[in-house]
């Protein structure tokens, strides 16, 4: 118990950390002894700028994360995640179609499209991966990345068709570069459903067991699997609405937690919030670091360690599954396959 | 209808809808007036899409072969993302303006070379790791494959953050800017290969059986796969360098071919899965350029087309 | 065939430890044992599909690493009970392909007169044009067979022939193995798991247990009480029937 407690501190303070240097790192110079003499240069460059930068990646990588394990959860998966399920992508289409339809449309029409894009793709994704009886855990994410191929074609397609090329590209790579203040604040809207997340975060674990399970608890399987999977198409798509797609966050994350924390929602969704915050403080750390006064885009940092991270989790799984058919026990298998 | 008509019979029909489409394409709506023109123009594309289709084609049964599985293809595996990482890795270390750089044959010579032994390593260490398992081969391969776009993205990046753009098509090839300049070199590569492996093709219809068989009827297994495995990396290696990534060519030719045909042996299997390449680029090409009028790449459709098969394929087999 | 001194590891555990023998000529040879006896992985090392960590298997006294691989599979066979088949092939030219090692993919008469009679030995005629993903386990096994025959070899191994196959076709599995010894004078190996058809259809019996050769005689040597008992740590009776000894476990 003293043990977890001090994981989840030492987070909080590498993030305080994290986030202080991320203020002060940039292009223009913006020092403490500058602000707080009231430098109104400086001062600018503080709240229009790096704050919220800052506030943006927090939200952004607890949001990501948290909707990973969710989709984990009710999916019965360890290897889905926003990335992993068409949630992503159709975010994108959402976005690409209602500029098609609606040129010039503001950034609120542009998120309610994504909502319900990325809403109706999650959900189609999830009954096609139940309607084919699974029969190997890896199966899941693979059918995702190519969901996601499939519906990534129709985005460029479109976006090739109607000269939408630049923000194709910005939608395709994350990147914080853009965020300044009055753009971003969508990102905010990640914080009630974290709460809400929280909330329901015994339900979730609860319908994560399978329909006969939650039924016999008497919990209404079908609402609460509704809720969370739309939960997680919401975080997706304002993250991808104003930063652009960030991909493996939601996958490698709540895996690493949960080597710590055990699968207990409850008891990691906060760790699991606060690693992914700290994550991508420190990938967006790095890309501004590397190629100063350049900037690398999160997107290919997180990339380049996610899918490392990725494929040693799966060379686990491999030898894990082996050691324990070895044993004559496929426990591990029944509890992570879906029925 | 269908069943009546031989291999070989499908191999004639198929060679001449490829023979029309390349007409199609080399001619329709040509400018009379400015005939020359548009040949010069179009002939070296031409030959650059039948090279393409002839690798990605050959490369993709191959390697199906190899692993004993008709879902997984070289590019599903990231294959073509190594060899653009490989290019950009070469120009990222010794510089845009070195010699080396600027003679395109002698830079591809070397890239063909680090991907012979780079593929030989990482997939060799990829099929013994997971024992050929294929949904695991398939994952991780997937996986780096975003690996190595992300790593060569950011080369790119990092050589010169305000002409991305710019250096992203001077590295990568497509198909509005085919590398003509590799022509020549790759058909002589393409040569050198099938006499260097003629022999080791032979036993591909061998390998359908499996592991075990192929051992017991008398082939060295180990040595063999990695041969062919070779073979597949140069292939690709062409492939690529001349019009750039395009993920599920090989998929939807290797799998219609075997639709058609429905046979194990190999010299009709590879052979179509070439022409069904090839009519699938051109036509796509011809629909692209002449009726579509150019903005969408043709990598884009193959892969919507070719993500929706993938999906049918696991759908119809209940699995891969 | 001699088998010597094999070792051989998965990880730190060993599944194989110190087996010698030698494999008697024009005999049906029988392996058995409780699971993860070792006795399908000395079988998979006598045929070269995985190798030893240490020891031989020696062939006409020459080790089967030194084998020319195509000459190797002009001797000997095998059959595994996985023949998992992705290709589009007919009865007829899977059996062709037992003529690979002989002459590759370019038949010649001599091989068409090996595979028509094997396909005749098998029974197979009707089957011929018939695709193999279209016909049942049993058949599909007898295809397998005749692969193995056109392959013409001496020595022939079976890793568990019997499995996923009903009572009745596993009996004429196990006459078969018999007629392929007594009628055409080959070497048949098998990995066995009812102990009973062994002792029917087998002259030597190889026991395996924790990885080591427990006994190699012939059957009667080998099935009586005491050593079932401690091979399957299960009581047995024994008795005889039409000269052979039959075991009772319950």
């Amino acid at each position: 118990m003293k043990k977890n407690y001090l994981f989840t501190v030492s987070i909080i303070v590498a993030i305080l950390i994290l986030s202080a240097v991320s203020i002060f790192v940039g292009a223009f110079d913006v020092s403490l002894s500058g602000i707080l003499s009231g430098d109104y240069k400086q001062l600018i460059i503080l709240l229009n700028s790096r704050l919220p930068r800052v506030f943006a990646a927090l939200c952004v990588g607890s949001g990501m994360s948290v909707a990973g394990l969710i989709m984990q959860n009710l999916c019965m998966n360890k290897f889905v995640s926003p990335t992993t399920g068409a949630t992503i992508s159709s975010a994108q289409l959402g976005i690409v179609i209602s500029m098609l339809m609606l040129p010039g449309a503001s950034l609120a029409t542009r998120s309610t499209f994504s909502f319900i894009f990325s809403i109706l793709g999650t959900w189609l994704f999830v009954w096609f991966i139940q309607k084919i009886q699974i029969k190997d855990v890896v199966m899941v994410p693979l059918i995702g990345i190519m969901f996601n191929s499939v519906i990534g074609g129709l985005v460029s397609y479109i976006a090739y068709e109607n000269d939408l090329t630049q923000i194709l590209s910005n939608l395709l790579v994350g990147d914080f570069s853009l965020i300044l203040a009055g753009r971003y604040e969508i990102v905010f809207l990640i914080l009630p459903l974290l709460i809400i997340s929280f909330i329901y975060s015994n339900y979730f674990n609860i319908v994560g067991m399978g329909e006969n399970f939650s039924n016999n608890l008497g919990v209404n399987y079908k609402f609460i699997m509704f809720l969370g999977l739309s939960i997680t198409a919401i975080i997706t798509a304002s993250v991808v609405v104003t930063v652009g797609t960030i991909s493996y966050i939601g996958l490698i994350i709540p895996n690493i937690v949960s080597m710590y924390k055990g699968d207990k929602i409850r008891k990691s969704l906060l760790d699991v919030a606060l690693f992914g915050a700290m994550f991508v403080l420190l990938c967006d750390l790095i890309g501004r670091i590397v190629i100063r006064p350049f900037e690398l885009p999160i997107e290919l940092i997180s990339g380049i360690i996610g899918s490392v991270i990725f494929i040693v989790m799966l060379f686990a799984r491999l030898n894990h599954g082996r050691r324990l058919n070895k044993k004559g026990v496929s426990h591990a298998k029944k509890i992570i396959s879906p029925k | 209808m269908q069943k009546k008509l031989s291999l070989l019979n499908k191999l004639q029909l198929l060679s001449l809808i490829a023979i029309c489409f390349v007409f199609i394409y080399q001619f329709i709506f040509v400018d009379w007036n400015f005939f020359e023109y548009a040949m010069y123009i179009r002939t070296p594309k031409l030959i650059a899409i039948i090279i393409c289709s002839f690798c990605i084609g050959y490369a993709s049964m191959i390697f199906q072969s190899i692993i004993n599985n008709r879902i997984v293809t070289p590019s599903l595996l990231g294959m073509n993302s190594l060899y653009i990482l490989i290019h950009t890795s070469l120009v990222f270390f010794v510089g845009l303006d070195n010699p080396l750089v600027l003679n395109k044959n002698l830079t591809f010579m070397i890239d063909v070379l680090l991907m012979a032994i780079l593929t030989i390593v990482i997939y060799g260490f990829l099929f013994k790791k997971t024992r050929y398992n294929i949904l695991y081969i398939l994952l991780s391969g997937t996986v780096l494959g975003t690996l190595f776009s992300s790593i060569s993205n950011t080369m790119i990046r990092v050589l010169d953050p305000n002409e991305y753009d710019t250096l992203l098509t001077e590295l990568v090839a497509g198909f509005d800017h085919v590398n003509t300049d590799l022509i020549m070199i790759s058909i002589l590569l393409i040569v050198l290969v099938f006499v260097i492996f003629f022999r080791d093709l032979k036993i591909l219809d061998v390998l359908s059986l499996g592991r075990t068989q192929t051992i017991n009827l008398g082939v060295d297994y180990d040595k063999s796969i990695l041969k062919l495995l070779l073979c597949v990396s140069f292939l690709i290696t062409i492939a690529t360098a001349l019009v750039g990534p395009i993920s599920f060519l090989g998929l939807i030719a290797a799998n219609l071919t075997r639709e058609i045909f429905k046979t194990y042996k190999h010299v009709y299997l590879m052979l179509g899965s070439f022409l069904v390449g090839l009519i699938v680029l051109l036509g796509g090409q011809i629909l692209i350029e002449h009726i579509f009028g150019f903005s969408t790449q043709i990598s884009a459709l193959v892969n919507l087309f070719g993500g929706a098969y993938f999906l049918y394929l696991i759908l119809k087999n209940k699995g891969v | 065939m001699e088998v010597k001194n094999l070792n051989k590891f998965y990880g730190s555990k060993q599944v194989v430890e110190n087996v010698s023998f030698e494999l008697p000529k024009n005999k049906v040879i029988s392996f058995i044992g409780p699971n993860g006896a070792g006795k399908s992985t000395v079988l998979n090392i006598m045929t070269r599909l995985i190798s030893s960590d240490s020891g031989q298997v020696l062939l006409e006294n020459k080790d089967l690493k030194k084998w020319n691989s195509k000459e190797l599979a002009k001797k000997i066979a095998i059959l595994t009970q996985t023949n998992h088949i992705t290709a589009k092939l007919t009865v007829a030219e899977l059996v062709a392909f037992g003529r690979f090692p002989y002459s590759g993919s370019n038949l010649n008469k001599e091989d068409r007169k090996h595979i028509n009679m094997a396909i005749e030995y098998m029974e197979l005629q009707d089957f011929k044009n018939r695709f193999i993903d279209e016909l049942s386990g049993g058949q599909r096994q007898r295809v397998f067979i005749a692969m193995v025959l056109a392959q013409d070899t001496e020595y022939i191994f079976l890793d568990e022939p019997t499995n996923n196959l009903d009572i009745y076709h596993s009996s004429n599995m196990m006459k078969l193995v018999r007629r392929l010894c007594d009628d055409l004078n080959k070497t048949v190996t098998l990995v066995l798991h009812e102990i009973n058809f062994a002792s029917a259809y087998s002259d030597y019996i190889g026991a395996f247990k924790n990885g080591k050769l427990y006994k190699f005689d012939t059957v009667h040597e080998v099935m009586t009480k005491d050593n079932l008992k401690s091979l399957y740590n299960v009581n047995f009776d024994i008795t005889d029937f039409n000269g052979k000894p039959i075991s009772i476990y319950y």
